[in-house]
Order: C-alpha cells, then structure tokens, then sequence
C-alpha cells in the first residue's frame, strides 16, 4: 500500500501536478484560437478574432497544459513579449495559404526565440489550413520560415488542418514527448 | 500647439496613465515620489489663486459679529447673508427663519447649484467610438464634439478591454489625466469655455431660455460672487484639486458590445461607445450608451455621437444644491431623506422667482396682465410639487438623490444623481461587495500571508481586507485581478477599494486607480508609484515583479509579492521602541520581519483592533445594514487611524503634522490668554482609556503608520486639515472623552463651555454634528449637560442646542433627542424664563475667540 502511494505520488509529481505553460503566437487570422478550442473542447469552434488573449487548461498524456493564445493584429504584437517569463513551449501557427505574409510571419517568430526569455522553450510550428488549395507544405514553411538557422532550438513542423483537428495530436505528441525530456520537467 | 478648434485641455497627451510619467524614474515609493512636487502642492494649497482675496474688512461687516468667529472663513458668509444684493433671490414667499443667535445659522442666502444652468461646463465633455479591426486591432472611429489629443490608440485600446470577444457586452471605466503645462491649459480652457457658453447662450436664446448671467454684467458679477463664496465655505469641495494634486480627472465610462454577424469577415462585429465626463457620478449614463452604442451599430456615424452628446448636454441639475464637504458628510452618514430638503426648496422658490421677473420682463408693456400667480406647494403621494404656472418642480423624495431625465430620441430616461459624493467616491460600487468577496474565502480556510511590517499588522492571519487597506495606505502596488470576469466588476472593486480606504477622508488614490488597464499600459504603469489597478489578464500573476499585492476577485485571495520591497526600519520605529521598550516586542515585523516578534505579536492579541473591527463589519454585512453602514464604519476606521497617527506622532516626535491647533495653545505652557478655554478643552486628539491602552494600540500601529508616513494620501491629509472650521479645537476629541471617560464636573463644565462659546456659526454646527453622528447616540453625550451640577452649564447647554435646533441639519438631531433629555431642556428653558432673562442674553462671547480667528497653523 504504501508503495503504491508513492509510486502515485511520484507519477502526479512528474506528470500529474505540473502545468506547463505553453504560448500559442501567430499573425491575426492564422487559427491559433481554433486549435486551442479544438484540443480544449475536441469541438471546432466559430471563432472571432481575440481582443487580447484566451487561456485554457486541458490535460494531454497526462501534461497538464496551461494554454495562452494571443491576439495577433500587428499592433498588439508588441505585447506578446509579456506572455514570455516562464513559458516552456512555444506554439506559432502559420496560415499556410498565405503567401503574402510568410515572410512576416517569419520576422515575428524569430523575433519572439531570439528573446532571452524564450531562450529554453520548444517551438512547435504548425503549418496550418492544409486543406486550402495552392497551400504551401510542411517543408516550404519551414525553409520560408527559416527554421535552419535557428541553432541550439529544438522544433518541429506539423502540418495541420485546425478546423478539422488533423495534425494537432501530432503536433502535441512531440510537445509531451520533449517536454518530459526538459530538465525543468524531471527528465534528462 | 493645439489649434483653436481643438482646444482639449483635458486629453491627455498619451493615455490615463502618462500623468504620472513626468515624475523621475529613479524615484522610489517613498517620500520624493508623490507625482507632484511638495513645493509646488504648497503654494497651490496655501493661497487659492483664482479666488482674489476679500478686503478683511468688507463693506457692511459688523465687527461685532467677529467676537464669535473662530473661522475667518466664516466671516464672509454672514457679510453675504445680510449685506449681499445677491440675497434678492432669498426674499421669497416664504419668510426667512427668525434666527435669533447668528443669521448665519441657517442659510438664508440663495443656495448654489452643484452644477448651475449658467455653468459653461458640459456634463459630457466628449463621446467616444472604437471598435477592433480585425486587420489592425483596436482603432478609434470617431470622437465627438472634437478628436482627444493625445495617444487615440491607447484609447482605443482601453476601450476595448481583454477578452471583449468572448462575452456580448462589457462595462469598462478608466480615467483621464491631463499632462500638458497648466498655463496652456487654463487658457485653454477659458477660451473653450467662454465659447461653449457663448454657442449655448445663442442656442438657447434661440430656444427661448434666459440664462441669469445673460445680463452680463448683473450676472457676471453675481457669478463672482457666488464663486467667492464657493472658495470660502467649502474649500474642499470637488473644485478644490483633489488632494492639491492637480486638475480633475476625466472620467471614461465605456461599454463594449460584440456582435456575433455571419455577414462579415471573420464572423463578428465590436464596436465600443464611451463617455467622458467630470462628474464623479458617472454610472447614471449607463442606460444612455446602451441605448446610444446600439444605435451606432445601426448608423456608424458621428451623428449618432453628437445626439448622444446634447442629450446627455440637456440634462438639467440646476436645481440640485451645492453642499459643502461638511454637509455632504453629514447627508452620506444619514438615513435621513428629508437631511437639507430646505436647500432643494429654496433652489425652487429662487428658481421661481427668476421665472417671474423673467415674466414680467418679457411683456413689459401689458399692463394688463394679471400679477403672477403665487406658487404654491402641495403633495401628492410621498412627493411634494411647488406648482407655479410654467409647470410643477418636485421637492425629491429622498435628498440623497436628485432625480432628472435625459431626453433621448424623443424617450424621457430617468436619471438619478447622488448629491453627496464623497471625495474619492467614484461610479457606483459596494463595499460590502468587495469585503465579501475577500472575507468569506478567508472564513472558509483562513490564508496565510507572508508577513510584512506595513501589511501584515494583525501577523500572518491579518484579515484580508486589513491587508489590502494597509496597502493602500501605505502606497503600494495594488492589482485586482480578475480573469473571466467582465472588466466593469474589476473596475467596481478598484472603485471599492478606492472608497475604502479614503474613507472621504484620505485622497490621492482615484487619481492613481486605473479601474481597468491592461498589458498594453504596464510600462506605463510601472512608472506610478503606488497604484490600484484592475485587470483581467492572468499573466498579471505571473508578474510578481509588477505589484506588491495582488488581489484576486475569483478566488477570493490575496497574495503577497514575493518581490515586495521590505520595510525600512525608519526614525520614528526606532524612536517609539526606545521610548516604550515595553511595548517594543508588539511591534509588528519590527526586527525585520523575524518569526518571534511577529509571534509575539499575534500572541498578544488584537492590537490594532483590526480583527474585532473586521468581525464588527462583517456582523453589520451579516445583518443587512446596509452599504450606508458600512461605509460610515469604515470612515471612523480610516478616522480613528489619522488620530492615532497623530498621536503616534506626537508621542514620538513631539509634535504632529496632522494636528492643527491653534498657535496659541501649542506646545508652551497652552494657551497664556485663552483663559476662557478649560484645560479639558484643550486636549486634543485620540481619547484612550488610559496610558497602556494607548501604548499597546500605538505598537500595533506604528509599522503602518511610519509606512504611511511619506504617502501622498498622508500629504495630502495635512493640506486639508488646513481648510476645516473650528481649528483651535478638537471637538471629536471632546465628544470622546464625554462619551468614554469619566470626567470630574469641573473638566465637563470645561467641554460643555467650549462647545457653547464656540461652536456657533453654520459649518462649525455642521463639524459637532459630524463628531456626533445619529448612528452614534446623536447629541445624546452634548444633551448630557443639562443634567451638568453646575447651572450655568445647564443653562448653556439648553442654548447649545437651541443653536442645533435651528441648524438646517441640527433640527433632525434635535428631533432624535430622548424624550428624557427634551424634557430637561424644557424645564431648564422655565428656569430660565421664570428668572425674566430671555435665552438670547445668556450668551457669554469671550473677547479670547477674536484672538483665535488667525489663529489657524498651516502646516506644510
């Protein structure tokens, strides 16, 4: 009895009891509102834009994620900086179809990792609305978003239709896989 | 810079919160930091510069009168009680109360609007749209009458607060400050006002209404009057700069509505409508945004603004009487609906009579008409009407609110205004609400704080509430949080708290609320030192580094920063520790926050007396007393806590800036000529019950008071003990000690003296009354005199209370007298008579009183 007292312990205290944090950031418009609800609720949503923010907590392979999705209109931009301090994971949606705006997309994530704050947090990119024709694909996103130059950065590409739920379990699998390797998180 | 069609004083050059940026960066949260410069607060405090002053001895001033004056205050209004040509308004049909002690008892003289048909200034000052694009994020689409200088970005953003899209309406409310050089602004706004005037003047000649000050010169000279008067006997009105800090602030009350619209990109629609007023009451427009905001979703355009803006524009509350800080003290405490109805009575009859000069004035030559029609007063159902032949005004049916309309598109709103705001009261907010909200999880499973001198001053299971009015007083970064929840509950619990700890006493906290902020002002923000803000962001939480206390709505907890600046062991600590090494182990944190002397504190009890204070509240919540109550109670709790710091201060230092005797009886030997003054009446301060009492409450006290010590609230508090009736005297510290001590006769006969020589004119009357209030026994403690052994005391007091019987206010207490005390009044009156002396002899003015007319210290 006793054992297994502690063994349940120690399973809450490695994967039980501690939330992550995770930061969903993106351009306006790029779906980050309905991926969250999507894994929130398993339902797709008609969102609208987010005035501010939206933050939920769901329990994913028994990580507890604490999920903050921002606004993304240009000028609120310079306001995700403080949604940084103590955030483990980064999650930066793409519309994939947009070609006009890859390019800022790629301004903005690379100034959100080049912050000293984001230093150690995990980057999931999810190239999302792969359901729209003339799409870019995983492997365009990534060169587009220049994810090669990034050093020392552990990331991921997962292609996704938010709208349908399509990559988002993927893309969260890596997530948890990673996260219970971060040291922070009892893993080596 | 500002062009002439432009000319917006009050917009502030980027957002709410860039007041305070002006004040250096390296300043920390002590003394230094108070956003405007002591020198500075000084000389707008000590001389009011607008008002030019009066000749001492104006024309028609009986120096006969000077003998009973304590306050030179006083002086002007008895000049304009008789000799005013301004009191023509007063002869009305109803004859003047026959006053037999001092004509200035009652005020006869023509009672002034709060915000008088004359007035140039707008109830509304600017109506504003933003909505969110949903390219752009939060923009402004239009601003009316004039676009706001300034920052309209970060309006916008207020505007439209965290979260506005996941719920159909939210309330939010922020204010304005200006930031431009005063001069520029004063000018400014005399041009703009002396413009609106002029363009409402014409509008409403062309409407047909004649405004008093129309005849410019008449008028004109009137209004200056009336304003002399203003300064004289309600310094510490709403014109005074709160707290001497700066210009009034511009309240912004905002509603944001999203609409859910399948026809649009992106599927919705949020569109926000505010209003920007002065008026401390701002939440009685609430029914016009709803209305007005859903009428711009219909027709976005600035036509919809300005409809909004003359309606709102047209309200009339001319006929709401201005009431002195005093008063308005005095109607708050009340229960009473009936407090100063003569004030609303006499603004009919004057109204009235202007009608009819008016009338008679228009048709000059109709030597036919028949004389006008005497007005007449009469009552239907609890409301009473003086009915003239241009149509019936109504007395209110409660004189705690003056009730008018707005008319909007064609649809009479009823509006409800407050005619006593305290300083510090803003909007509309519940105490009760806001103790509950931090009590009831506190009684469930009591929270434990980390400790802090200036916080924790019951140990670490200080009541919630004590911690966040502790806070407060000791200027700390304070931070309402509450995620999920509309913005206007956030803003009402900033508002509270606000409320809470001015008690209408304490000011320099709405001027540093931000009732609803966000991430988008935090740098700004970060530059205040000492604020009380409200959001809905958690990530607030994960910033222990932006506040020293955070509240949080939800849960109903509080936490301490981790990152919260320890206390400094300061002079006075140090001092009171040596001078009462006894009690030095009480202290609370004293040895920097170590474990045994913060036990031993909570060990020795209650000190403060916090924790009984708090159960006595939460009883009065319990037993439906009502906010009125509870807002009284906390008033004496923030009260009784500048009296013990001026105790405190005294004790430690000799003497205390936040007591203003007269320079007579200061420290040397007290008062060589006020022979007249007893030695009981010349005590001053808090009443305990004997030396360890006091001892032990002081030990409780110090941390936060010595935190307190260099706030603005504290500053602020000295400046306006500068402008209250009847320096010389404490006559709360009087009441106290007739109330809890026992007294040998010849020390009451002092006190029972001193109230009878020299409480007599209309605000010093006002000041007893508020030491003595109905929900404390009333006049019961001041009726004791007329069981007093000594005759002449017995005789005094029954003319003591003659003076309050015919006081405005004073005759509600009179009524509320026992039964037993009336009755001794009376016999005393028999004595009196059957001795062939009439009452009005009895009066024994001392010559000693001119002396003290000067007499009044400023402490600066």
């Amino acid at each position: 009895m006793g054992a297994a007292f502690s063994m349940s312990s120690l399973f809450g205290k490695l994967f039980g009891s501690k939330e992550v944090r995770i930061l969903m950031l993106g351009l306006d418009a790029a779906g980050k509102t309905t991926i969250l609800y999507k894994l929130k609720l398993n339902q797709t949503m008609t969102t609208i834009p987010t005035v501010g923010f939206n933050v939920e907590t769901f329990t994913y392979k028994n990580i507890k994620f604490n999920m903050w999705d921002v606004g993304g209109q240009d000028k609120i931009r310079p306001l995700w900086r403080h949604y940084y301090s103590g955030t483990q994971g980064l999650v930066f949606v793409v519309d994939s179809s947009d070609h006009a705006r890859i390019d800022e997309a790629r301004t903005e994530l690379h100034r959100i990792i080049n912050d000293r704050e984001m230093a150690d947090c995990l980057l999931l990119v999810f190239a999302n609305k792969q359901d729209v024709d003339g799409a870019m694909k995983p492997n365009e996103v990534t060169e587009k978003l220049q994810l090669a130059k990034l050093k020392d950065k552990l990331w991921f590409v997962q292609p996704a239709i938010a709208i349908d739920g399509e990559g988002l379990t993927e893309g969260f699998g890596w997530l948890s896989d990673n996260i219970k390797k971060m040291p922070k998180y009892g893993g080596k | 810079m500002a062009s002439a069609e432009q000319p917006l004083p009050y917009a502030p050059r980027t957002s709410s919160i860039s007041a305070f940026v002006e004040a250096p960066p390296s300043d920390s949260h002590r003394r230094s930091s108070s956003s405007v410069p002591t020198s500075k607060f000084a000389a707008d405090m000590s001389q009011p510069p607008p008002r030019p002053a009066r000749s001492p001895l104006p024309h028609g001033f009986n120096p006969a009168d000077m003998d009973r004056l304590s306050d030179p205050n006083v002086k002007d209004k008895i000049v304009s009680t008789g000799t005013n040509p301004s009191s023509q308004h007063s002869s009305l049909s109803v004859p003047l109360p026959k006053v037999r002690h001092d004509p200035s008892l009652r005020r006869a003289r023509k009672p002034r609007s709060q915000y008088p048909r004359s007035s140039t200034e707008s109830h509304v000052e600017y109506i504003l749209v933003a909505s969110f694009d949903i390219d752009r994020g939060p923009i402004m689409e239009h601003q009316y009458p004039v676009a706001i200088t300034g920052d309209e970005h970060m309006l916008a953003e207020l505007m439209l607060p965290d979260q506005a899209h996941v719920r159909n309406q939210d309330w939010t409310v922020f204010f304005l400050h200006k930031d431009s050089s005063q001069e520029e602004d004063d000018a400014e706004r005399q041009a703009k006002e002396s413009r609106r005037a002029r363009r409402r003047r014409r509008r409403d000649r062309a409407k047909g209404i004649i405004h008093e000050s129309d005849d410019e010169d008449d008028g004109g000279e009137e209004d200056l009057d009336d304003d002399d008067d203003d300064w004289d006997d309600d310094v510490s009105t709403d014109e005074e700069p709160e707290g001497g800090e700066g210009p009034p602030l511009v309240y912004v009350l905002n509603l944001v509505n999203t609409k859910q619209d399948k026809t649009v990109k992106r599927g919705a629609v949020v569109k926000a409508m505010a209003i920007c007023t002065r008026h401390p009451f701002l939440h009685i427009y609430k029914p016009l945004l709803l209305l007005a905001l859903e009428e711009y979703f219909k027709s976005p355009v600035p036509e919809t603004l300005s409809m909004l803006f003359n309606a709102v524009n047209e309200m009339d509350l001319s006929l709401m009487p201005k009431l002195s800080l005093l008063e308005r003290h005095l109607l708050q405490a009340s229960d009473n609906k009936d407090l100063f109805v003569e004030k609303f009575e006499r603004m009919i009859q004057a109204r009235i009579s202007e009608e009819t000069a008016e009338d008679v004035a228009d048709q000059p030559f109709d030597a036919s008409r028949s004389p006008p029609r005497r007005p007449g007063i009469f009552r239907s159902g609890t409301k009473s009407y003086i009915e003239t032949h241009t149509g019936a005004y109504a007395v209110p049916r409660d004189t705690h609110e003056f009730e008018s309309k707005v008319m909007y598109k064609g649809i009479p709103i009823p509006i409800k205004v407050p005619v006593a705001v305290m300083p510090e009261t803003v909007g509309d907010f519940s105490l009760i609400k806001l103790i509950q909200n931090f009590s009831d999880s506190h009684a469930k499973s009591p929270q434990t704080f980390a400790l802090h001198p200036h916080l924790t001053t019951n140990g670490p299971t200080t009541h919630p509430i004590i911690v966040l009015a502790n806070a407060l007083l000791t200027q700390k970064r304070v931070i309402f949080l509450g995620h999920n929840m509309p913005s206007g509950e956030v803003a009402e619990a900033v508002l509270a708290a606000c409320a809470l700890v001015s008690g209408g006493l304490l000011r320099g906290f709405t001027r540093h609320a931000f009732p609803y902020t966000d991430l988008t002002k935090i740098d700004d923000l970060l530059n205040v030192p000492g604020f009380i803000a409200g959001v809905t962001n958690p990530t607030f939480e994960h910033h222990p580094e932006w506040w020293d206390l955070l509240c949080d709505i939800p849960s109903g907890k509080m936490k301490i920063s981790s990152k919260i600046e320890s206390a400094p062991i300061t002079e006075g600590l140090v001092y009171f520790q040596q001078q009462n090494p006894a009690y030095a182990n009480f202290i609370n944190g004293a040895s920097a926050g170590s474990g045994s002397a913060a036990a031993a504190g909570q060990q020795t009890g209650d000190l403060t007396g916090d924790a009984a204070f708090m159960a006595d509240i939460l009883r009065c919540i319990a037993n439906r007393s009502g906010e009125r109550v509870v807002r009284a109670k906390w008033r004496e709790w923030v009260l009784k806590f500048t009296r013990i710091a001026a105790a405190f201060e005294e004790t430690v230092f000799g003497a205390s800036a936040l007591y203003i005797g007269s320079d007579g009886d200061g420290d040397g030997g007290g008062g060589g000529g006020d022979g007249n003054l007893g030695q009981a009446a010349m005590g001053h301060g808090y009443v305990w019950a004997d030396e360890a009492t006091k001892a032990k409450e002081l030990a409780g006290n110090v941390t936060r008071i010595e935190g307190w010590r260099n706030t603005r609230s504290y500053y602020s508090f000295i400046q306006s003990y500068t402008v209250r009736p009847l320096k010389g005297l404490d006559l709360a510290h009087m009441h106290d000690r007739l109330r809890t001590q026992k007294l040998t006769p010849q020390q009451s006969k002092e006190i029972f003296e001193a109230f009878y020589n020299y409480v007599w004119s209309y605000d010093e009357i006002c000041l007893l009354l508020s030491v003595a209030p109905e929900s404390h026994a009333g006049l019961f403690y001041i009726a004791l005199g007329l069981f007093h052994k000594d005759r002449d005391v017995r005789v005094k007091t029954a003319e003591l209370l003659d003076r309050i019987a015919e006081h405005e206010a004073g005759q509600h207490w009179w009524r509320s007298l026992s039964r037993f005390e009336k009755l001794a009044y009376v016999r005393i009156k028999k004595e009196v008579e059957q001795e062939g002396r009439g009452g009005r002899e009895g009066g024994v003015v001392s010559p000693v009183d001119s002396k003290r007319v000067s007499s009044g210290r400023r402490v600066i």
